[in-house]
């Protein structure tokens, strides 16, 4: 049955590897949420807010991405989404690690507080002037 | 008519994720000490919002619900870089 019809296992294929992705990715969101409502400061829940940027909003895509080609009942539709998911998750895979960095940077310009603070020494040499 | 089954299966498991994942993020925004922590969660919110447009585009069959979550994913990005830039210079557009 599998070895009759190539069409149809290369459908099953892509509804798995697409229903697959998105599950994890709903995972990894669900994570990188409980993450960000219970660490304890701005920077260690910048560390979860990328698990769920990445994880929970590439994989997924991607994931969209794959599984609409295998849906016949679209049309020509599937294809169009297809694209656009495909090109939303490249998009994000650019811009998400560079907009939070620019925000973790300002942020600790701008002074917020870190509260269980081991050590930090880009304030030290901010401090002696030696970064500006 | 499997694909259709199979589809709202995955539907079944992921929408009730996302909308919890949605939920615990609003109460992030809405709980923030700073603005930085607001503006995280909000963008965090943008694309969770825009894989469910995604997703919803195939579940109802609507092709025009993905041009939403273009619009989505570079707005979060244009909300990142203005506040990067207000926290930073304290002013815009200079």
């Amino acid at each position: 049955m599998l070895v009759q019809d190539p069409y149809s296992v290369l459908k099953l294929a892509a509804l798995i590897i697409g229903g697959v992705l998105t599950v994890v990715g709903a995972l990894c969101d669900l994570i990188g949420a409980i993450g960000l409502l219970r660490f304890p400061n701005y920077f260690v829940r910048l560390h979860a807010a990328t698990v769920a940027t990445i994880g929970g909003a590439v994989y997924p895509l991607f994931g969209v991405a794959i599984m609409s080609l295998a849906c016949d009942f679209l049309g020509v539709a599937r294809w169009f989404i297809s694209a656009i998911s495909f090109l939303t998750a490249i998009i994000i895979t650019l811009t998400a690690p560079t907009g939070s960095h620019a925000v973790a940077r300002a942020a600790h310009k701008a002074g917020v507080p870190v509260h269980p603070k081991a050590c930090d020494l880009l304030e030290e040499d901010r401090k002696r002037g030696v970064v500006k | 008519m499997e694909v259709h089954s199979l589809i709202n299966t995955i539907a079944m498991v992921v929408i009730p994720i996302y909308a919890v994942a949605a939920l615990l993020f609003v109460i992030r925004v809405l709980k923030g000490p700073t603005i930085p922590d607001m503006v995280l969660a909000i963008s965090c919110l943008s694309y969770d919002l825009c894989v469910l447009m995604c997703f919803l585009a195939i579940y109802i069959g609507s092709s025009l619900l993905v041009l939403g979550a273009l619009c989505l994913a570079l707005w979060a990005y244009i909300l990142d870089i203005s506040v990067a830039k207000y926290l930073e210079g304290r002013e815009l557009g200079e």
